[in-house]
């Protein structure tokens, strides 16, 4: 199977979060960063279904889900591809999970024994290696 | 739609005023894959048996395509496909003739279906049923249970006594016909890994009834579980009370409160109500929610 080239999904059933919500974030994040390209083709509900062996309509959820949110678009007949573009994130939305995971973030950084100044320099280096997976190619 | 598969307040029981099953009532429709869960002894198995008029109900009905099963057997299992939990075969056959019995039996029998797991399931079609693996014999009888292309399939704790990879691949195998034919899936089991994988809608039997009835992503989204230390309740009922509240149980020094909605909601409701901080909510995955449901109370001087 060739479908997804960007992106491995792996699922856990015993998370908290319901699968077909593990199967959304995979895919968000895998476009977020630059490892599933605008235009890219994913597996049908069926073969998705029978890879990770889960109930197909758990990937109907997912998938639906996401193209509700402007993720993933379905053409009929050809199957579901990656947006050309991904929608606008609600930020108001999102802000609160975003605060929360910073302050883990610093928690955590603080426990291994870090300075303010280090987390900063980590953030820069994933900035810095974000901007450079979804960059567009060049074409050569 | 004439439901695939109709309980109506059936009560069971094996000894004298202890009913294993008192008025337990639900449908499924076609295409429909439920879960039914419960403790050891919660009825499950005997649920099942009367749906295949194997047992009669005390009271209430049954009805399987609309039509009683213990008056029309024949017509109804045609329809059905039914691997039970301590499945017999005969242990001097081949598999080849146990298929040749059912391959008469069933005039819908798919060759072709047969064929493909047979190879699957990589099985020797002359190899006699005595000298099969646990795994294999399950497997052989699915594929029994399913060749003849049933509307509905209910396995009965499918998956007992399989090691984890053979457990996978019987999964794997409802999951293929579940895209091929669309079938309606009636399971019992007690790995809640492979309810969520099946997914579907899950229904909860306790003390003889149904517990709860909710699709597995409303369930995983739509409860979740409260700790309260116990110095601030001092009776259950404090928290039983609590519109929402679906069971509480005392485990060690804190309350176990499940609650129908959000976990900040739940949590500011309970904050506010017993006017102390200190309670903890949050989603929890289904195992730990079928323990907080229908598990006993822990750490209690007796």
């Amino acid at each position: 199977m060739h479908y997804i080239t960007g992106v491995q999904l792996l699922i856990h059933p015993a998370d908290e979060v319901p699968i077909y919500r593990q199967i959304m974030r995979q895919i968000t994040d895998a476009i977020a960063v630059g490892r599933l390209k605008a235009g890219e083709k994913l597996p049908s509900h069926r073969e998705l279904s029978e890879q990770l062996v889960i109930a197909p309509l758990t990937v109907k959820k997912a998938y639906d889900e996401l193209e509700l949110a402007g993720f993933l678009e379905t053409q009929r007949g050809r199957g579901t591809f990656v947006c050309a573009r991904p929608p606008h994130p609600n930020l108001a939305q999102q802000r609160d999970q975003i605060r929360d995971q910073a302050r883990k973030l610093l928690a955590q950084a603080y426990l291994a024994g870090m300075e303010y100044a280090d987390v900063l320099a980590l953030l820069e280096e994933a900035e810095r290696s974000l901007q450079a997976a979804t960059a567009p190619k060049e074409s050569v | 739609m004439t439901p695939v598969l109709d309980f109506r307040e059936i009560v069971r029981s094996f000894k004298r005023g202890i009913p294993v099953l008192d008025g337990v009532t639900f449908a499924m429709q076609t295409g429909e894959v439920v879960g039914l869960l419960g403790r050891n002894g919660s009825g499950k198995t005997t649920l099942i048996r009367i749906a295949m008029g194997m047992l009669h109900p005390y009271g209430g009905s049954v009805r399987v395509f609309g039509q009683s099963p213990v008056e029309h057997p024949v017509e109804i299992k045609l329809r059905i496909g039914y691997v039970a939990e301590d499945q017999v075969l005969p242990p001097g056959s081949s598999i080849a003739e146990l298929i040749a019995l059912h391959r008469y039996l069933f005039p819908r029998w798919d060759g072709a279906l047969e064929r493909d797991l047979l190879n699957r399931f990589f099985l020797d079609p002359s190899s006699r049923i005595k000298h099969l693996s646990k795994g294999q014999a399950r497997q052989v009888a699915l594929l029994c249970a399913v060749c003849h292309r049933p509307e509905l399939l209910i396995l009965d704790e499918p998956a007992g006594g399989l090691d984890p990879a053979a457990r996978r691949e019987f999964l794997e195998t409802s999951i293929q016909l579940l895209n091929r034919e669309g079938t309606a899936i009636l399971f019992s089991s007690h790995h809640m890994n492979d309810v969520e994988r099946l997914g579907g809608r899950v229904i909860l039997l306790d003390e003889g009834k149904v517990r709860l009835d909710e699709e597995l992503d409303a369930l995983r989204e739509g409860i979740c579980l409260a700790l309260v230390p116990k110095a601030s309740a001092s009776d259950p009922l404090i928290l039983e009370r609590v519109p929402g509240c679906l069971r509480v149980r005392l485990v060690y020094d804190q309350w176990h409160a499940v609650f129908r909605g959000e976990p900040a909601a739940t949590q500011a409701r309970l904050v506010s109500l017993l006017g102390v901080s200190g309670i903890r909510c949050e989603h929890v995955p289904l195992e730990e929610l079928f323990i907080e449901m229908v598990g006993g109370e822990r750490g209690v001087p007796a």
